[in-house]
């Protein structure tokens, strides 16, 4: 926990959670209507 | 058997009886829902003895069905259809309905906000604000009693309005809607007694099991008002969305069709958060007018607090308002492409950013109260320096989300500007990035708020460092994702990009949920750095409020005469076509003055209903204890 309080590691943790969350926040939200997220990246 | 024995047996007959009013209506009604088709049809095979069968499809189920009732009536201008006085009928209509409407939301949305405020006194383990949740709950049911006598005397008047200018429509909608009238009737009844017995029951059900049983009254209270409201909407769901007719308009026998129209669910679900809202907004209203007018610490203390609670209650049901808004102008979309487009893209459109402007404001308002009462807390200094950031995000999400499409312009400008759009401002004018504006607005009302509930307080849990990092990096991460998205949206073919509201939505409730989660398991057992000082707080916070009230009231007159007129020339569209002279969409500027009147009627009206909610104050036998300066008054025992 204390490595966790070191404002360096606790960027980096928190960057890896919040952008894999919305990433999969897109992604399941568009797939879950029939809708590709990655639509531009694919074409 | 002792008086406690009696009580409780009562309390219980009476919640049972409560039970039974809300029940009776339905029970009398289940052969009409229940058989369904069933009903014509059992009736049906004793005509096809004597006489021939005629059958119907149904204009949105496209189910067959027996014809049960007759076509539309195609009405002529005239006093047969349109009996009128010297001034034009659906003005009248209009100012009717719309104060019927603007009390009835009134009176539906406070018994829910006391039957939470209930509930939190009942639960709170603190026996003193226990106390005051429980006085505070009394005093917004007071205030809704007054106003639940002046909704009822409105729907008379709307009856009344609708039989005297408008008796062929109002005749079939009747004639459609004659399985569940009385149905709406009997409600009205059992709203009433269950009110009354929860009101004047008060005192005596105050304590222990009795306050269980009190509480549950407030439970039926609600179902019951959700009920006639849900009522109410499968009429104008019907107007927009007609089901469970034919094409002539002839009832086929199943009233749940007439009822389950396209636009009913969206309708019920936008028009019961609008209406919280609302509630909230006018019942912080009347606390910021009672703080403004009072003349002791106790008192400023007193509404203040009451006033924050309302705003409370109100911004979260606001918070998730334009998520439903959305979902209705889908399904409006979804039903028939030409309504949706003549709501935003077309005749109506410029109406739609008046309401993005009124949703701003609202959202505005709530973030600068939030401002000034932080001012109220020792510790929240420490925010202040970066609420300029916060003013930032909240003009550029503003900004966007008001800027039009295209614009009504001479020829001069039109080749001034070189086109309908401007060049740089006109890509802002589409759905993808007033998405990204109105999100942006909310999850900074959402830090806003975070900021409020930690402004005194400094946490003590081990990882709260982590935990402070975590919810600055994870709001900076949502901000950038909604932008992004809104980015993207251009990008991408439009079927893809409607379906990009979807995450936006998701990431801005994810900071409401998860940040709001996160931030109260931070802040257990934290570190205070001084109470709340209710009572001090800027002036300029209450005309905050008050601004927030009216804004709602004048959104609602708006969006209300918006879906209305997207019936264009119909009563009942695609069925009953409107013949009076008056089938034509007014102008904004028309429009505007009639909303401003009706909103500035209501507010008269109301501010009368207070008035009188004050008699009844200040006859009562009211304890005050000589406050500490800036903390809430005790209650006084009894009401």
């Amino acid at each position: 926990m204390s490595a966790l309080n070191n404002p360096v590691v606790a960027v980096i943790v928190s960057l890896i959670i919040a952008v894999g969350y919305f990433t999969l926040v897109d992604y399941y939200f568009m797939d879950m209507q029939g809708l590709d997220y990655w639509y531009l990246f694919r074409k | 058997m002792g008086p406690v024995t009696r009580k409780r047996l009562l309390s219980i007959v009476a919640l049972c009886a409560m039970v039974g009013l809300l029940l009776l209506p339905i029970v009398m009604a289940l052969p009409s829902p229940v058989t369904g088709e069933e009903a014509p049809a059992a009736d049906g095979a004793k005509k096809a003895e004597g006489e021939k069968v005629e059958k119907g499809r149904d204009v949105y189920y496209k189910t067959e069905g027996i014809v049960a009732g007759a076509p539309a009536p195609k009405t002529t201008d005239g006093p047969k259809d349109y009996p009128r006085y010297n001034f034009e009928s659906r003005v009248l209509l209009w100012f009717a309905n719309q104060q019927h409407l603007y009390y009835g939301s009134f009176v539906l949305a406070v018994p829910i906000f006391c039957m939470i405020i209930e509930f939190m006194g009942v639960v709170t383990k603190d026996k003193a604000l226990a106390k005051r949740y429980d006085q505070l709950a009394y005093d917004f049911i007071k205030i809704s009693l007054t106003a639940y006598s002046l909704t009822a005397i409105l729907g008379g008047i709307l009856i009344f309005t609708f039989l005297t200018l408008y008796p062929a429509f109002f005749g079939y909608l009747s004639s459609i809607f004659r399985p569940v009238m009385h149905i709406y009737a009997l409600m009205f009844v059992a709203e009433s007694g269950t009110l009354y017995i929860y009101y004047y029951g008060w005192d005596k059900m105050k304590e222990g099991f009795l306050k269980w049983i009190h509480l549950s009254m407030s439970v039926i209270l609600n179902v019951i008002g959700t009920l006639l409201m849900f009522l109410a909407n499968s009429w104008i769901g019907f107007m927009m969305s007609p089901a469970g007719v034919d094409e002539q308009g002839r009832y086929l026998g199943n009233i749940w069709h007439v009822i389950h129209t396209a636009l009913w669910n969206p309708l019920n679900v936008h028009r019961i958060l609008g209406n919280m809202a609302f509630g909230g907004g006018v019942v912080a209203a009347y606390a910021a007018y009672r703080f403004l007018a009072s003349k002791t610490e106790e008192d400023r203390a007193h509404y203040d607090w009451m006033g924050y609670i309302a705003m409370a209650l109100g911004v979260s049901f606001l918070i998730p308002l334009p998520f439903a808004g959305y979902w209705l102008m889908r399904e409006v979309y979804a039903y028939r492409q030409q309504m949706g487009i003549t709501l935003m893209g077309g005749l109506l459109a410029w109406l739609f950013i008046i309401q993005a402007t009124m949703i701003g404001i609202l959202f505005l308002s709530t973030n600068y109260y939030l401002w000034q009462a932080m001012g109220r807390m020792r510790g929240a200094e420490k925010y202040q320096r970066y609420i300029k950031y916060l003013v930032f995000l909240l003009a550029c999400g503003f900004l966007v989300f008001i800027t039009p499409h295209t614009m009504v312009m001479t020829p001069a400008e039109l080749k001034a500007m070189g086109g309908q759009q401007h060049p740089v401002l006109g890509n802002y004018g589409v759905m993808s990035a007033k998405n990204g504006g109105i999100n942006v607005i909310i999850t900074t009302t959402v830090l806003s708020f975070v900021w409020y509930m930690r402004g005194n307080k400094v946490s003590t849990v081990s990882w709260a460092r982590f935990g402070n990092i975590f919810m600055g990096v994870f709001f900076a991460c949502a901000y950038i994702n909604i932008i992004w998205l809104a980015i993207y949206g251009y990008y991408i073919p439009a079927n893809v990009r409607v379906g990009l509201s979807v995450p936006q939505v998701a990431t801005t409730l994810s900071c409401l949920f998860f940040m709001f989660g996160l931030n109260s398991v931070m802040m257990k057992g934290a570190k205070q750095m001084g109470a709340i000082e209710w009572g001090k707080i800027s002036t300029r916070s209450q005309y905050a409020l008050i601004m927030l009230a009216t804004a709602f009231t004048w959104m609602m007159g708006l969006m209300g005469y918006i879906r209305s007129s997207v019936r264009l020339f119909w009563h009942v569209n695609e069925i009953m076509r409107d013949n009076s002279p008056w089938a034509y969409t007014h102008t904004v500027g028309f429009a505007a003055n009639m909303i401003s009147f009706n909103v500035l009627f209501f507010w008269i009206s109301i501010l009368f209903v207070f008035w009188l909610g004050s008699l009844a104050a200040k006859k009562a036998p009211v304890e005050v204890k000589a406050g500490v300066p800036g903390s809430v008054p005790q209650p006084a025992g009894s009401h």
